[in-house]
């Protein structure tokens, strides 16, 4: 095995500025972090939470403004010695990451109020989060992986269990670390064989080195089923998806709401990224091993899904069920299906997204309230927002013409051009499983059962009312974001 | 932007009706739906008859990178189900009851419905076929499960959805297949009908597009959701459900079944399984009617029956087969509304629908007995009046592609008679029993049946005038 010896260059101003640029939102937000802490310290308890809420917002928007002048201005390269790279494929998520956390900071200050949280603590644990996210999505080596994957997984750790006195939420957070640590383990074990293998962890090099070497090395193939079972836990994919509906119900609805969505695109770039990116050469391999983890997806999160009362608990199987589907872009890969991936992943974000924040609605100072029948006489007590989670609910079973129809339409077209056939039959028997359950949420939605008005904060309407006109119109008008999709997925071959 | 008004106008008009007073939200309803008429009647008046593809195209790139455009068209099948689908949605409309509350959601969710169907019968694109076949089922679930007769109308709802998606979303399978493997890349239905792909792809391709409209139109045995279905749906919904929705199934058989799969695989000739299929559908419809005391399921199963002769007419592969089912759609749509309109009304005046508990209704309602008699008449195809031109001539296309199938299906026209008039028998004449209904027919609801009953009379003596628009669709050669 060669091993490549680095020459290191010269490292001077204009490199240094160069790389800064690169990383430059994420940067941005690191700033604004710091200075989220400090506010933290200085403010008086009572109005913490409303400050560091606004100037998580302002450096949200900050880095998505960044992120969105780069994606049309600057050209993509690496950075830090191939560490990280500011590439389309990194700025399509870190658009989607700050975007999630707006909307996340917009539901979740109103419902820290009522429940009486009023720390600052929830808006930079979601920061920090969101940092580690887009740490992940732009980072080319194991190592920066790695160090994305614990940053964003330690501050999800601490903000499950940020409801102290619910012994749920305590139960969920000491979950999430021992699965989450478990995961980690798997995922450093595996990169530690791979690197074994290739003598780098820069993971572009990875593909070169083993473009030559000898594929059939078993701690190779172990190396690539570790890190593909870790993966599979943090995308929370069958057979590894135990955590997640203990997890998602403890936990406080804000931060699953955020998870939910942002935990599986952050994992979904990361595979993407390891596995397409740096080994194309062992696709048969972890495509067999994702087909696997995709079909039990489909199969056990729709038929788990069909018997739940909690909401909370219904949606976090319903996204093990989305994991499997996303998974089919994966595994057909390309373009096309790197693309659908990216697609599906944006447009989730607003329909899964949409579906957590009404339900965070419904919460009480006591805790929050996920039955079914808590969202009884939806359409008497909020009109519009009982609308709107039809239109969550539809989108979600992939009704057209709302975003989910035309996500899974990109999805499948991959799929069936990939060979992948029976795996798109496959989820779309599934499907109509899920048709059921997510139709059976809308039935309280829609049924006079009570209609004392429920009262949405400016915020938090805003924050599901913009989820739901994005339901609709990027799937009446898909182009542009799939136009940006397949710009994102350009790094990742034809 | 003619067609794009036919199926946008409707949806426009049920977004705004939603938020409207009810007696202020029936009339703003009937105005849309009647310009909706007014537009589709005025683009079948327009239509050229001999000319060779489809007419008043629109055509949109929609999603470039999948090669999905906005492609509407007509054409000799789809001109006169578009005009019967705004006929049948003014009447539909018309016919919502005002006095029940929140009968203005029910208006805009019946314009929804019909801008759905408009739009699954203008697609020329597979993809936007697909987009509106799907789309119309949220008002159909909503207005099934919120609006519905009898125990349990969400069960019904949230079956038919099931078993309409159970089809339909394998249906997807195929419009992504046809995209793929026919190596083009295209979801043009008129390109994708000269470039089948090759005789093993069609095989399985053929199948998962049968399902979801043998399961839409329905054919035995994939009924088991029409009985209930369309005993939950109300009277006014029933109007377009039965009247339109089974077409769309139908359609899809012959806008996509028939032309883009024409070559059977050398060890088998799928092609008689869905004309076997559709016998079985003449007769165990026929037989299930008869066997119904309840009068609303009694006219739901005579519909399974009726859809089974349009099916064998579409897989007669010829000419005629196809322009009498054609026929046959128009002439059911009109007579399955007019059928389910006066069972509601009888219901109304004597309080049941069990045609074994009424007698002697003629003389005490004899306006109503009168009009009912032309609608039973044509129903079971008496010579003069629709639906005999269509039956005859679905008959002799099947009779040309196999005289078996002609004569096991024509026990359907048998079996017809013996439950129509045992129901009309039964609930018309003989001694009078119970309570003296309350009145006669109104004579708002007489003008209710007046354009359907005229159309009976029309197309049964004068059929060329609606068959000369499809000889040009029969004779291009896009369907064999």
């Amino acid at each position: 095995m060669m091993l490549a010896v680095a020459t290191i260059p010269p490292y001077g101003w204009s490199q240094a500025l160069a790389d800064l640029g690169q990383i430059s939102p994420i940067a941005t937000l690191t700033g604004f972090f710091l200075f989220a802490i400090v506010a933290d310290l200085v403010i008086p308890i009572t109005r913490r939470s409303g400050v560091v809420a606004m100037v998580a917002v302002v450096g949200l928007s900050y880095s998505l403004g960044t992120a969105v002048y780069r994606w049309l201005y600057a050209t993509g390269d690496y950075a830090y010695q191939k560490m990280a790279t500011g590439d389309n494929f990194a700025l399509f998520f870190d658009i989607l990451f700050c975007s999630l956390g707006i909307l996340t900071v917009a539901i979740s200050h109103s419902y820290l109020v009522k429940r009486g949280m009023r720390e600052g603590e929830f808006h930079i644990l979601i920061l920090a989060s969101i940092i580690g996210m887009m740490v992940l999505a732009s980072a080319t080596s194991l190592v920066t992986v790695f160090l994305g994957l614990e940053l964003l997984s330690i501050a999800l750790y601490i903000a499950s269990g940020f409801a102290r006195d619910d012994n749920r939420s305590q139960e969920a957070a000491a979950k999430y670390l021992l699965v989450g640590g478990f995961a980690s383990a798997f995922v450093l074990y595996g990169m530690a064989l791979v690197y074994g293998a290739s003598g780098t962890t820069i993971i572009p090099d990875i593909a070169k080195q083993l473009a030559n070497a000898d594929l059939g090395n078993p701690l190779l193939i172990l190396g690539v089923v570790l890190m593909g079972v870790g993966f599979a836990f943090k995308v929370s994919a069958a057979p590894f998806h135990m955590w997640t509906p203990d997890v998602y119900q403890g936990a406080p609805i804000p931060v699953t709401a955020f998870m939910s969505v942002g935990t599986k695109a952050a994992a979904f770039a990361m595979i993407v990224r390891v596995f397409a990116g740096g080994l194309p050469h062992l696709a048969p391999e972890w495509q067999a091993l994702l087909a696997f983890v995709a079909a039990t997806s489909m199969v056990v999160g729709n038929l788990m899904a069909i018997t739940q009362t909690s909401l909370k608990r219904l949606l976090a199987y319903s996204g093990i069920a989305q994991a499997g589907y996303v998974l089919i872009g994966v595994i057909a890969g390309g373009k096309a299906g790197l693309a659908a991936v990216l697609y599906y992943l944006f447009v989730y974000m607003f329909m899964n997204f949409g579906a957590f924040a009404v339900v965070t609605l419904l919460a009480g100072p006591e805790g929050d309230r996920d039955r079914l029948s808590d969202l009884g006489g939806l359409y008497r007590r909020n009109l519009p927002m009982a609308v709107l989670m039809t239109i969550f609910m539809l989108s979600l079973a992939g009704f057209p013409p709302s975003v989910g129809f035309f996500g899974k339409l990109f999805l499948f077209t991959a799929g069936v051009s990939a060979g992948y056939t029976w795996l798109v039959v496959l989820a779309v028997l599934m499907s109509v499983v899920s048709v059921y359950y997510y139709v059976r949420v809308l039935i309280p939605v829609w049924t006079a059962t009570r209609a004392e008005p429920l009262r949405a904060s400016f915020s938090s309407t805003m924050a599901i009312a913009l989820s739901g006109v994005f339901s609709v119109i990027l799937g009446l008008y898909p182009t542009s974001l799939l136009i940006a999709a397949q710009l994102g997925a350009n790094p990742f071959g034809p | 932007m003619t067609l794009t008004s036919i199926w946008l106008l409707p949806l426009i008009g049920a977004v705004l009706i939603a938020f409207m007073p009810p007696r202020f939200a029936k009339w703003m309803g009937v105005l849309v739906a009647l310009v909706t008429l007014g537009i589709s009647g005025g683009v079948a008046l327009a239509f050229a008859p001999n000319f060779h593809g489809y007419q008043f195209t629109e055509q949109v790139p929609w999603i470039p990178q999948l090669h999905i455009f906005y492609h509407l068209g007509v054409d000799g099948i789809s001109v006169w189900l578009v005009v019967l689908n705004a006929l049948l949605t003014v009447i539909a409309v018309l016919a919502t009851p005002v006095e029940k509350p929140g009968s203005n959601r029910f208006i805009a969710l019946l314009l929804a419905m019909s801008a759905g169907m408009a739009g699954v019968f203008l697609a020329v694109d597979l993809v936007l076929f697909y987009v509106f076949w799907e789309a119309m089922l949220i008002p159909t679930y909503f207005l099934l499960w919120l609006f519905g007769e009898g125990p349990s109308p969400g069960r019904a709802a949230i079956k038919f959805v099931l078993y309409t998606l159970a089809g339909s979303l394998l249906m997807l399978v195929g419009v992504i297949g046809e995209y793929v493997f026919t190596g083009q890349q295209t979801f043009d239905l008129a390109k994708l009908a000269t470039i089948p792909p090759s005789a093993t792809i069609q095989f399985g391709l053929f199948f998962v597009f049968a399902l979801a409209f043998a399961i839409k139109t329905p054919l035995f045995p994939f009924h088991g959701w029409l009985p209930d279905a369309y005993m939950a749906a109300p009277t006014p919904m029933l109007v377009i459900f039965a009247g339109v929705m089974g077409k769309t199934g139908a359609y899809g058989m012959l806008r996509i079944l028939v032309p883009l799969f024409p070559n059977p695989v050398d060890w088998w000739d799928w092609r008689w399984v869905i004309p076997v299929l559709a016998v079985a559908a003449i007769i165990w419809g026929a037989l299930m009617a008869i066997a119904q005391r309840d009068m609303k399921l009694l006219v739901a199963y005579s519909s399974v029956s009726h859809m089974g002769f349009i099916v064998l007419g579409i897989f007669a592969y010829n000419v005629q087969g196809q322009q009498g089912a054609i026929l046959q759609m128009v002439n059911h749509g009109i007579i399955i509304p007019a059928l389910f309109l006066f069972v509601a009304w009888i219901a109304d005046r004597t309080g049941t629908r069990d045609r074994s508990a009424l007698a002697g209704i003629a003389p005490r309602m004899p306006v109503m007995a009168g009009v009912f008699t032309i609608v039973v008449l044509a129903a079971l195809g008496l010579p003069g009046l629709n639906s005999f031109v269509g039956e005859f001539m679905t008959l002799l296309g099947a009779w040309e592609r196999a005289p078996v199938l002609a004569a096991v299906g024509a026990i359907g026209l048998v079996l017809a008679p013996v439950y129509m008039l045992r129901m009309f028998q039964g609930a018309m004449h003989g001694e009078p029993v119970g309570q003296r209904p309350s009145g006669d027919i109104y004579a708002g609801q007489l003008a209710l049946v007046t354009p359907l009953i005229i159309l009976m009379f029309a197309i049964g003596l004068y059929p060329y005038a609606l068959t000369q628009l499809m000889t040009s669709v029969a004779q291009t050669g896009l369907y064999r």
